[in-house]
């Protein structure tokens, strides 16, 4: 029973209508970042594609400098782009490695049996409500704007993620598998590794995909514990202006393309997962 | 589908730790792999929850040179706990981030619902038109933020295409500057309402859905009847996760609009980062903070109570 | 209650043709099975009675109405679902009113009907608890009184019983047939169990890779199989299809066995073999019950010699396993005094025997 054409017509719509909300701030951004100056503000005309398309953006940010222009970046992206790369895979490693190997024991130990909620609990908290501590701590330790020091912190405030979404993982893991490998003598640690790891791969690397997605996606925490060296790229795209003063568009939107595009990708990859991760595998699509 | 298979949350595949009676070198294995965790737990939870208890209780700012352990000396009683009651820019700050909570919650939902009942069924074009419409929620909010900035702007697309002058301001205006940053908020995360609402509404079993059909309920009654009961779990789950999120909205509001014209857009998330890095008022932020903490796990122990009594 | 013409249907899910030029008359009160092994477009043919797909080709009249144009809520069809599709999340009560409801029928009717259906399908008793509290018997019924409150012009059943317990199963075997006298309902009923087939409906379509092999009643289509399918899908045990040449001896007609057998035929067999001159291979068919041990009881009887391989007792009776070199015939030892190992000489009567063509599977002769 195929719908009636009005009400299809009227369905795709509505669709194409909500595609065009969504891709309208997101075309204004790809090619701004490919306008020359004259074409970042409507002031001259509203230009959707850029009339005289340029690598100019993308120069200024990786060289510091771009021909035709007379400003100059003392820190170019190269530095921002190693520390989101560098903290963003630590943190993930960290998170994963933590989150997947807790999970188990609570999976199939019965050990600490309120830690999936007191996870659960560091995930409800605005992070700038318990900033206070953790920003003493680190200074204490040394940690402010190292890599560490950010990659640590990553870890821990995405442990809640992987630590849930693994839970999932392993549950699905028929218990008999083990109990198979279990009667053919390997010991816990062999089941772990050899049986159980190699089920859950898929599951283990859509996590740290997700993971990764979160990580590379904050600004907050490292606005606060970096100062310099390590400053992540969402916040050296921030601080553009502010350090020349003056409102460096296309150079932002350039900046932001680079910035958006790890997570789109991997979102898309692991698509079929994503209810599961965002909702702590509550629910399952 | 069975009836359990759409929500993983009213499911346990099998009882949770199957192997709790087992041998004790399985337990000893489990012990060194809770470990890691655990002490990330500890350190992140313990230690600065008893700092933080501390440093509130005081006048301590990293700007004076007393080191944080030597804090007492500034000892201050419940001077900060006092102050917050009656701090009209942190109430301020309260309101506006429930303010935002109210608006962009409920639209956030009601178009995440109607999109997620258009794609119910297949059709040519399904799930080109499904990763476009989920990319907002994959972006980086603070690229959001960016991108709403650049189209806000006075001499922005917006205004052009809205026929408005170039001095028609959206984020420096008192009243616009907080519609925009709800337009944001509602453009990157009504994908993640839709994609949730979505798959609770596919896990109500087609066969079902074809039976009240065929009993002659029309599509309205049936949404209403037999689709929407049975999501309540998934609404439920969204709602509190959307509701939880916004209230810790940060990235989205900085970037486009500092929180201001002047205290316009403060969130309490953006206020707190004002006390800290601006006012240095350390001390204060942890009292609130504390406050925060406090607050919220009350009404997350009530709200789990609650849903336990109710399914139990 | 409507009368229904299946005229010329043909379903396409692209390159795949699920039914082929289908054409059914169904008469008013009538109960029709869909019988066919699974795959063969049975559930498709029902689909596409409800409306929930449209034919790629041909029509379907209600009444000598095409219902085409009508969206699937308005046209008023009793669908009993395989796993039921009871609403889980409403009471008993709401599962039986739901249809009602939603026509808005005043709520002192709707009480009055639910009732009157819930002690008729006998679960009156749990009309007020959560309709996913019901065992799987009682969800049958509550399904099937579901669709039958809104008094629907045609009923349709989609192997109802297979999710049932085999006692429950016989019950409720029984009760359908009750029911659909009672509610003097058009109901079409699909189903691969050809005893649930047999037993229930007035008339049967038998289909098999989408194409309608035979139409007709019961008796009809157990005696007189229309081709070589029907007649190997039919009955229980299966019927003895044997498949070989025929060849002119010495003035006898023998049909030679691909397991190296010969049958000389004769008598109205021989006549069927031969009615159309162009053929060449032909399945011999001839049903268990039918063979029998000892004397020839009529003169065109064909007798055999085989030895018994195996004997399986069937309830009060014993299948014995005859195998004539690499052949082997099934039969009822009517006689009870075989034993595995026997050489015994059996009869295939003449008259009680099917000739088909082995190329079109087309049955030969006839009644």
């Amino acid at each position: 029973m195929k719908p009636s054409p009005g009400a299809l017509a009227l369905k795709y719509l509505f669709i194409l209508l909500a595609c065009a909300v969504v891709l309208y701030p997101l075309l204004w951004m790809v090619t701004m970042a490919f306008k020359p100056y004259p074409e970042w503000t409507t002031v001259a005309g509203l230009t959707w594609l850029p009339q005289d398309p340029t690598w100019q953006n993308f120069e200024f940010i990786f060289r510091g400098h771009a021909e035709g222009l007379v400003v100059s970046l003392d820190r170019t992206i190269t530095g921002p782009l190693i520390a989101s790369l560098v903290t963003s895979i630590c943190g993930t490693a960290l998170a994963v490695v933590s989150g997947t190997l807790a999970s188990y024991a609570v999976v199939r130990f019965g050990l600490a049996q309120s830690l999936p909620l007191s996870v659960l609990q560091l995930r409800l908290f605005p992070p700038l409500a318990v900033m206070i501590p953790v920003m003493v701590m680190w200074a204490f330790i040394g940690a402010v704007d190292t890599w560490w020091g950010l990659s640590l912190i990553y870890g821990i405030v995405t442990l809640p993620f992987a630590f849930w979404l693994m839970k999932t993982f392993f549950e699905e893991v028929p218990v008999e598998i083990e109990d198979a490998a279990r009667v053919s003598g390997c010991s816990y640690w062999r089941v772990f590794y050899r049986i159980t790891l190699p089920i859950v791969k898929p599951g283990l690397a859509t996590c740290a995909l997700f993971v990764f997605i979160l990580n590379w996606s904050d600004y907050l925490l490292a606005l606060m514990l970096t100062q310099k060296e390590w400053v992540t790229l969402p916040v050296y795209m921030a601080t553009l202006t502010s350090a020349m003063g003056g409102q460096m568009y296309g150079m932002k939107a350039a900046l932001g393309v680079i910035a958006a595009i790890p997570p789109v990708v991997f979102g898309l990859m692991i698509q079929k997962h994503l209810v599961r991760g965002l909702t702590f595998g509550a629910l399952k699509q | 589908m069975t009836d359990q298979a759409h929500t993983g949350a009213t499911r346990t595949i099998r009882p949770q730790g199957y192997w709790v009676g087992v041998a004790r070198d399985g337990q000893k294995m489990g012990f060194w792999f809770i470990l890691p965790t655990f002490l990330l737990l500890l350190f992140i939870v313990i230690f600065p929850f008893f700092m933080q208890l501390y440093l509130s209780v005081t006048w301590w700012t990293p700007l004076e040179g007393i080191p944080w352990y030597s804090a007492w000396e500034v000892f201050s009683w419940f001077d900060n706990y006092l102050t917050l009651a009656t701090d009209p820019r942190l109430w301020g700050a309260l309101w506006r981030t429930a303010l935002i909570m109210i608006v962009a919650v409920p639209a956030q939902f009601f178009l995440g619902m109607a999109l997620a009942y258009l794609f119910i069924d297949q059709f040519p074009g399904r799930k080109l038109f499904y990763s476009i419409l989920l990319t907002p929620m994959m972006i980086v909010p603070a690229v959001v933020g960016l991108m709403f900035f650049l189209l806000f702007q006075g001499t922005g697309p917006v205004n052009a295409h809205l026929g408005l002058p170039a001095d028609f301001s959206w984020l420096t205006d008192v009243n616009r500057a907080m519609i925009s940053v709800i337009i944001a908020d509602i453009w990157q995360w009504t994908p993640l309402m839709f994609l949730i609402l979505l798959a609770g509404m596919l896990g109500v079993p087609s066969d079902q859905l074809l039976a009240a059909r065929l009993l002659g309920g029309s599509n309205w009654q049936n949404f209403v009847k037999i689709i929407l009961p049975r999501m309540k779990t998934v609404i439920i789950i969204a709602l509190v996760l959307r509701t939880v999120e916004c209230f810790k909205i940060f990235d989205l509001i900085y970037i486009m609009t500092k929180g201001g014209p002047g205290v316009q857009t403060e969130t309490i998330s953006v206020f707190l980062y004002k006390q800290t890095f601006g006012d240095l008022e350390w001390s204060y932020v942890a009292a609130i903070g504390l406050t925060i903490l406090i607050v919220l796990s009350v009404i997350a122990a009530k709200g789990l109570a609650y849903m336990a009594r109710k399914q139990g | 209650m409507s009368s229904i013409q299946i005229r010329n249907v043909t379903k396409r899910f692209g390159e795949f043709t699920a039914v082929r030029d289908l054409s059914i008359d169904i008469e008013e009160g009538e109960f029709v099975a869909l019988l066919g092994p699974s795959g063969c477009g049975k559930t498709t043919t029902m689909n596409m009675i409800a409306g929930l797909e449209d034919p790629t080709e041909g029509q379907i009249l209600f009444d000598g109405q095409d219902l085409s144009g009508l969206r699937i809520q308005d046209r008023n069809i009793g669908f009993v679902f395989q796993n039921y599709a009871i609403f889980t999340h409403l009471s008993v009560y709401r599962n039986l009113s739901y249809g009602l409801e939603v026509k808005k029928v005043p709520k002192p009717e709707i009480e009055r009907r639910v009732q009157a259906m819930a002690e008729r399908m006998s679960i009156s008793h749990r009309l007020d608890q959560p309709a996913s509290s019901l065992s799987v018997n009682e969800m049958q019924k509550l399904a099937i009184g579901r669709s039958a409150i809104v008094e629907p012009r045609i009923f349709l059943l989609d192997e109802p019983l297979s999710n049932l317990d085999a006692g429950f199963r016989a019950y409720m075997r029984a009760e359908l047939k009750v029911l659909q006298h009672e509610f003097g309902q058009t109901m079409i009923y699909v189903t691969h169990d050809q005893i649930e087939a047999m037993s229930l409906a007035d008339k049967i379509a038998i289909i098999d890779r989408g194409r309608l092999m035979q139409y007709g009643a019961p008796l009809d289509i157990y005696n007189d199989p229309q081709n070589r399918f029907v007649a190997n899908f039919v009955g229980s045990p299966r019927m003895n299809l044997v498949d070989g040449e025929l060849r002119e001896e010495r003035g006898t007609l023998k049909l030679m066995l691909h397991g190296g057998a010969e049958i000389p035929l004769s008598g109205k067999v021989r006549v069927d073999f031969t009615c159309d001159g162009s053929v060449h291979g032909g399945s011999f068919g001839v049903r268990p019950q039918d063979i029998y041990f000892g004397e020839k009881r009529g003169g065109d009887d064909i007798t055999m010699t085989g030895k018994v391989e195996v004997l399986e007792r069937v309830g009060p009776k014993r299948l014995a396993y005859l195998q004539v070199q690499d052949t082997l015939f099934v039969a009822f030892d009517d006689l009870d005094r075989l034993r595995v190992g026997d050489e015994v000489p059996f009869c295939l009567p003449s008259d009680k025997s099917l000739a088909f063509d082995i190329d079109t599977g087309r049955r030969l002769g006839g009644a």
